[in-house]
């Protein structure tokens, strides 16, 4: 591993290895030998066991021999890998384009490690940066020389523009696309709601993990007494006049705002984590994994 | 409402221009900051919520100004030093005179003084009125002399300032504003000439006094060199009291007496000082009850009691020679004018026809002299002069009757002008000035002045008039030789300003404090305003003033004019340190409310309550 960039430094590619050791012990035999989950057909190659025949099936797997000896109809069953479509989409909104460390920069990092464990499992990877739509993104990739791509790709994304999750969902899921993990991470402020974007992949039948991430001054802005607030996106502005009372009712907005999104998942049976930014982002992935659903 | 710092229309304008900058700085407000979020999102769903319900919110600015426009305009008002026109009070002009004479630091039956009193009195007074009125403060002693009426506070500060006092001659001043509601606060002692428009407030209650009404030390005639103290104590109770007297001095055990004595007696004593040294004598009664103290000491000077030394300068006079041989205090020193010359050390010189080219180191009596530098030059000598006329009350002529007096001949001197004399408040004249004690200006006879030291001088010779052969000529030989030693004894007075002829005097009491004086061209003036002795030093003069209290005028406490109604009690007067001294004045309170609300403002802005 030499090619790297200033965001996936040694210090960050260090944590890779490390969360590929901790995420073994934490999952045994998920990991071990770059195993992955097989599923039994009867057209594989590697035998796995036998079962009883049942009328009607094709006779072609019937293992004549044991019917000669025993006298029972008994099908030999083969193995054959099954992998785990994984679809990362990271918001590349400009919205992410704040606090310190930059919020975009800390999804990328999260959405780099995510890629860099299903990879090691050879599973798809699919990387997608959003914003008002589908921004850019790289296609489906399997195998750990896909990491360096991956990487450079993610490297490569400038935050920019509107959020429509929404539209980059259903831009994204209206080509026919396998029934998989679908990661978000995102800070999902979002004006036409997120709750569109995750009925639509309720609709597809995706397994949805939500990473909400924001800086610390989000939950609790410290700002003067008369300000003239410009949001970032719309480039929109709003004169305020700062009371205490006033500071508080946005915590408390935003505590419910976050509230709302972890609720959804929840009730969907989705997983949801939330940081701030100034969480290391291996600790966030760590508690993905808690969560059992990223490696399930 | 009132402003005392400045005119009415400044306080306006002040209180405008404040107003106006207090605003203009609220308008002035800086821009608010620009502050990019990353979304708005959440900012505008709770502002549609805030924004229906948060009217306090809105005011919040307003309150804002509000708070500092009352904190400028409070600091603005405060500085125009405003007296609230209390409404309902009487605005007319009083003016209060109030007795400070002596009598009144007598202590009432509540521990305060009749004085304590009256300020209470005069305080309430004040207070009682319109604060858009006029006040005046006078006092009986000329401590606060009459001016023209002013505003409340002066009127206080000017009371403050009144104490007792215990001498001068206190008496009714004349006020000025006949318009003015005239009070005088008094016990009725010692001011009784009251104008009829006065309206009396009399703080007089009975009290036991007992006091030293009359002190002195002097001579015993029988024992020229023995002194006794003079001592008369009176009862100025309405009861009987026993009296312990008490003398102390130098040197020897203090004497003591008790007596009893009825209601308004008084009782003289001598008292022989033998057993005292030189230095200070100090007289004090103590009777129980006793409520005015200031007449319970007296204080005197007993000097060296030796013979005097006197040194005779005569050719041959039989008649000085025989009257002091017969004065047994003196210890006489015949000399001839070469004999003097050769130096001689006395108490007192008395030339006879003679006079030396300087004058003597001591006081002196001179006998026609001849011309000398230090003298009054002689522009001519008369034959058989008329006796114009002589000064009774001049110590040197007292009990000396000069009816019979023949001269045959006499020197005519040429005084100073004058121009160069002065009166004194004492016994003694200014150094300096001279005193024709017999004849007239134009031909005196005798004179005393008092120079460096004191010198009488007689313009005719003993041999050339029949002064001799008076009866009173020894009398005036005790009286002369006496007033030219009255340095040795101390002069008496009584408190208050004294002057004292000595220039550019050091004055201390007996403790050793110095006193404050105040040095004039031709003597000293210092004030005493207790009872006691007090030392006055010059560079060629040291004296002795004992103050006293010593008359029967002020020691009679209840002399009262005004009597005293027993229902009638005295108003009570707060104890020291426990009155509240009025409320405070309205410049105070409003800066004590802008400090408060400079706090709570600094406190609210910071929590975001206020902008």
């Amino acid at each position: 591993m030499t090619e790297q960039g200033t965001l996936f430094d040694d210090d960050f590619l260090k944590k890779l290895e490390y969360l590929k050791v901790v995420s073994g012990q934490m999952i045994p035999g998920h990991m071990h030998g770059e195993h992955r989950a097989k599923k039994k057909t009867d057209s594989g190659i590697e035998f796995a066991d036998y079962r009883q025949y049942v009328s009607g099936e094709d006779t072609k797997n019937v293992d004549w021999r044991t019917y000669l000896r025993h006298d029972k109809l008994i099908l030999r069953i083969f193995e054959e890998d099954a992998d785990l479509p994984i679809y990362i989409f990271f918001d590349a909104s400009k919205s992410m384009d704040y606090g310190t460390p930059l919020k975009f920069d800390y999804a990328r990092k999260i959405a780099a490690a995510l890629c860099y464990i299903g990879l090691l499992n050879q599973d798809r990877v699919n990387l997608v940066g959003y914003a008002d739509g589908i921004a850019q993104e790289l296609s489906a990739r399997r195998g750990k020389n896909q990491v360096w791509n991956s990487f450079r790709f993610l490297e490569s994304v400038e935050p920019r523009g509107t959020t429509s999750m929404e539209k980059a969902i259903k831009n994204f899921f209206s080509a026919r696309r396998r029934r998989g993990l679908v990661v978000v991470v995102s800070d999902f402020f979002d004006e036409s709601g997120f709750e569109k974007a995750f009925d639509m992949l309720r609709y597809f039948r995706q397994d949805l993990f939500a990473v909400h991430i924001h800086s610390t001054d989000e939950a609790h802005p410290e700002l003067p007494d008369e300000v003239l607030l410009e949001d970032s996106e719309l480039g929109t502005t709003e004169r305020i006049k700062v009371t205490p009372a006033l500071l508080d009712a946005y915590a408390e907005k935003f505590e419910e705002h976050c509230d709302q999104v972890g609720n959804y998942c929840r009730k969907n049976g989705w997983g949801y984590v939330r940081a701030t930014t100034d969480v290391p982002f291996e600790d966030l992935i760590l508690r993905v994994f808690r969560q059992g659903r990223f490696l399930g | 409402m009132t402003f005392l710092g400045m005119s009415a229309v400044l306080a306006g304008s002040l209180l405008a221009a404040t107003g106006a900058v207090v605003g203009f700085l609220y308008w002035l407000k800086p821009p608010a900051r620009r502050l990019v979020v990353p979304s708005r999102l959440l900012w505008n769903r709770l502002l549609r919520e805030k924004r229906k319900s948060s009217i306090l919110d809105r005011l919040r600015w307003l309150i804002s100004l509000m708070i500092a426009l009352f904190i400028g305009l409070s600091v603005a008002t405060a500085i125009g030093r405003p007296e609230a026109s209390t409404t309902g009070l009487d605005t007319r002009a009083i003016t209060i005179v109030i007795d400070n004479s002596a009598t009144m630091s007598t202590r009432m039956s509540d521990g305060f003084t009749r004085w304590d009193h009256a300020v209470e009195h005069a305080r309430r007074l004040l207070q009682g009125r319109s604060a858009d009125g006029e006040f005046l403060i006078v006092d009986t002693s000329g401590q606060a002399p009459p001016t023209a009426p002013g505003q409340r506070p002066e009127a206080f500060d000017v009371l403050a300032g009144l104490t007792v006092s215990l001498g001068g001659d206190p008496r009714f001043p004349t006020v000025p504003n006949s318009d003015a509601d005239l009070f005088f606060i008094s016990d009725g002692v010692l001011v009784n000439d009251v104008p009829d428009e006065a309206i009396v407030i009399p703080v007089f209650q009975p009290a036991d006094n007992v006091g030293i009404t009359a002190f002195a030390i002097d001579l015993v005639p029988s024992g020229p060199l023995t002194y006794q103290a003079f001592l008369e104590v009176t009862n100025a109770s309405s009861t009987a009291k026993e009296v312990s007297v008490r003398l102390s001095g130098t040197g020897g055990p203090g004497r003591r007496y008790d007596v009893t004595l009825r209601a308004g007696e008084s009782q003289v004593r001598s008292i022989d000082l033998s057993s005292f040294d030189r230095g200070a004598v100090r007289a004090t009664v103590i009777s129980n009850g006793d409520a005015f103290v200031a007449d319970d000491h007296a204080y005197g000077f007993l000097p060296v009691q030796r013979a005097t030394r006197v040194a005779l300068i005569t050719r041959g006079s039989v008649y000085l020679e025989s009257a002091l041989a017969a004065e047994g205090r003196l210890a006489l020193d015949v000399l001839t004018p070469d004999q003097y010359a050769a130096g001689v050390v006395a108490d007192v010189y008395i030339f006879d026809r003679f006079a030396p080219s300087t004058a003597p180191p001591g006081p002196s009596l001179l006998f026609m002299p001849p011309d000398a530098p230090w003298l009054a030059r002689t522009t001519e000598i008369l034959s058989t002069p008329e006796v114009a006329g002589w000064d009774v009350e001049h110590p040197l002529l007292q009990f000396v009757s000069l009816v019979d007096l023949r001269i045959d001949r006499a020197a005519r001197i040429a005084l100073p002008s004058r121009s160069n004399e002065a009166s004194g408040g004492l016994e003694n004249r200014p150094p300096g000035s001279v005193d024709v004690v017999v004849g007239t200006r134009e031909l005196p006879l005798m004179v005393a002045s008092e120079a460096s030291e004191r010198a009488v001088r007689v313009s005719f010779a003993l041999d050339d008039s029949n002064f001799p052969l008076q009866p009173g000529f020894p009398i005036f030989l005790t009286n002369a030789l006496g007033w030219l030693m009255g340095e040795r004894v101390a002069l008496s007075s009584f408190p208050g300003r004294i002057e004292v002829p000595v220039l550019m005097a050091e004055v201390v009491d007996l403790q050793g404090n110095e006193m404050a004086t105040w040095p004039l061209p031709d003597r000293t003036v210092f004030a005493a305003p207790e009872p006691g002795l007090y030392t006055v030093a010059g560079s060629s003069r040291r004296l002795r003033v004992a103050v006293n209290l010593t008359s029967r005028r002020h020691s009679s406490v209840n002399a009262s004019t005004f009597g005293f109604d027993a229902e009638s009690s005295p108003i009570e007067v707060p104890f020291p340190g426990s009155e509240d001294g009025g409320a405070p004045e309205l410049w105070v309170l409003l800066l004590v409310i802008a400090t408060v609300l400079v706090l709570g403002e600094w406190f609210t802005y910071h929590r975001r309550l206020t902008v």
